[in-house]
């Protein structure tokens, strides 16, 4: 018989507030899911960053629906690879990265945090790039827009409070429902929209290099290496329980489904630059050029989506960050904790939101080649932390019942190839330019 | 997934009562003991799979870097 039931029958003494009791089985459990619910919906949804934002909204000028089959392709990768983490992150309430450095040794301890702090100090950078361009484009001049920005993105984390870290995060995630309005508001053909959600079709152009490398953004974009280090780090933070797992993976699969819903509403508002024909060379253009079709709301509401995914992405990112690089150093390292008592954590996840957007309003900044290092650096690193992960939830000696079972290792391994081959393919671009053809 | 916990031994009367604790203020749970794990113990398949691709990456990394520069110029 299954009970979500925890700590009674331990002394009260243990508890640090009182135990809620009822009477109705279906209360407990939705109670005990709302007390579990947080690290899924954010890590899912803050991987909508500025950077997807551009990625799907891109896809929806150029393909117009023509690809939203892809992010319903993506939804049980997604998933499957964030449950993994939920496992190891409540059976060892270990971080990711100490997780690494345990079991593979220094030398793969040290690149994965390397790779980790390189990659998301970039996409940092590019959060902030984000805020300042759709501040400039709201009128507000980002010399001053960015600093304001950072400073209470540093602030939302030093409260103390772990809950009060999650609720404001929460409350930013479910913000995003208002895509949902935008995307009815440009009128997609709902028929046109169902069937390129269900049926791969191939692209107007026909399968170009530019159509493949926009495949392996979405891709790349949807399953981003800090998201491992990320829910990890958070779950252990929560300090989740064995008996949590369930809710947990509810918790994560529900973030999942939101976020592919919230990408497939992204490209539809980009569907409606492609039905008009228009380009753009960022999603801040775009949101004007729709302002001008739809009126000033949606282009104002467009660009404060744009922010609010920087904002999410920002503070997910840097405490993925500082979460990795305290639990390496055996600092302590929680949102729980005020400030004196974890000033390394604190100092860490400071200084890169504030180097980050610092860097942003350095004049001629090469944000463009940041950007294109971002996208290779994790295509590069996600493969192989994915590898770790799958090694990690075959360590019996670890994590017992906790540990993957054949299908797991069959549906992992089969993403782990995926993903391989994108990122090769990826490299290889990068590497010869000129090795695919552009039309 | 079926769950055992400490209340399996009460009855069906008493189990219809649920208490919640939020995990952050319930008693710290005992969790594996991590601290003084050894390196996992891997086959030699998977140390050779694992050496190439430190290879692998470090290529990546050295092709990237260089790349990186040249546009940079």
């Amino acid at each position: 018989m299954t009970t979500i039931i925890h700590a009674a029958a331990r002394e009260s003494a243990t508890l640090t507030a009182k135990p809620i009791r009822v009477s109705n089985r279906w209360a407990a459990h939705t109670l005990n899911f709302f007390m579990v619910f947080g690290p899924g919906l954010i890590v899912m949804e803050a991987d909508n960053d500025a950077g997807a934002v551009s990625t799907y909204v891109q896809t929806g000028a150029q393909y117009g629906t023509r690809l939203l089959w892809l992010l319903l392709l993506l939804l049980p990768i997604t998933y499957f690879v964030q449950e993994m983490v939920v496992r190891l992150g409540i059976a060892t309430g270990q971080g990711h990265a100490a997780m690494i450095y345990r079991r593979f040794g220094d030398w793969w301890g040290r690149f994965s945090l390397a790779d980790l702090l390189l990659v998301n100090f970039l996409t940092l950078v590019t959060e902030f790039a984000a805020i300042a361009l759709a501040l400039d484009k709201l009128g507000v001049n980002p010399r001053w827009g960015v600093p304001v920005a950072a400073v209470a993105l540093t602030a939302l984390a030093l409260t103390g409070s772990y809950r009060r870290w999650e609720r404001i995060v929460v409350f930013l995630c479910l913000l995003d429902l208002a895509w949902f309005a935008i995307a009815f508001r440009v009128h997609p053909a709902p028929g046109e929209v169902l069937r390129h959600a269900l049926v791969p079709g191939r692209p107007a152009g026909g399968l170009t290099a530019s159509w493949l490398f926009l495949v392996i953004a979405i891709v790349g974009t949807t399953i981003a290496p800090w998201q491992l280090f990320f829910q990890q780090s958070c779950v252990a933070d929560k300090r989740l329980r064995f008996a949590d797992l369930n809710a947990s993976r509810l918790d994560t699969f529900v973030g999942a489904v939101f976020t592919i819903l919230v990408a497939g509403c992204m490209m539809l508002a980009g569907n409606a630059a492609f039905q008009q024909h228009w380009t753009f060379s960022d999603p801040a253009q775009m949101a004007v050029q729709l302002g001008g079709l739809f009126g000033p709301f949606l282009k104002n509401a467009l660009l404060l989506l744009m922010i609010n995914a920087a904002v999410l992405g920002t503070t997910t990112i840097s405490l993925s960050s500082a979460w990795a690089y305290g639990e390496v150093k055996g600092w302590p390292h929680s949102l729980q904790k005020p400030i004196r008592e974890a000033p390394g954590f604190y100092a860490v996840y400071a200084l890169c939101v504030l180097a980050a957007a610092g860097l942003v309003l350095i004049p001629n900044a090469p944000l463009q080649l940041i950007i294109l290092s971002v996208q290779v650096l994790a295509g590069l690193m996600l493969p192989s932390a994915i590898v770790f992960l799958q090694l990690l939830l075959n360590d019996r000696e670890v994590l017992g019942r906790f540990a993957n079972r054949r299908w797991n290792n069959v549906v992992n391994w089969s993403i782990v190839i995926l993903l391989f081959v994108l990122s090769l393919l990826l490299a290889a671009q990068v590497a010869v330019p000129r090795l695919f053809p552009n039309s | 997934m079926t769950l055992t916990t400490e209340f399996d031994h009460l009855t069906q009367e008493e189990r219809q009562v649920f208490t919640l604790v939020h995990p952050m203020d319930d008693a710290p749970e005992t969790k594996v003991n991590t601290e003084n794990l050894a390196p996992m113990n891997m086959t030699r398949t998977v140390r050779i799979c694992l050496f190439a691709l430190r290879g692998y990456l470090l290529l990546m990394f050295a092709l990237l870097g260089y790349r990186v520069l040249q546009l940079a110029r």
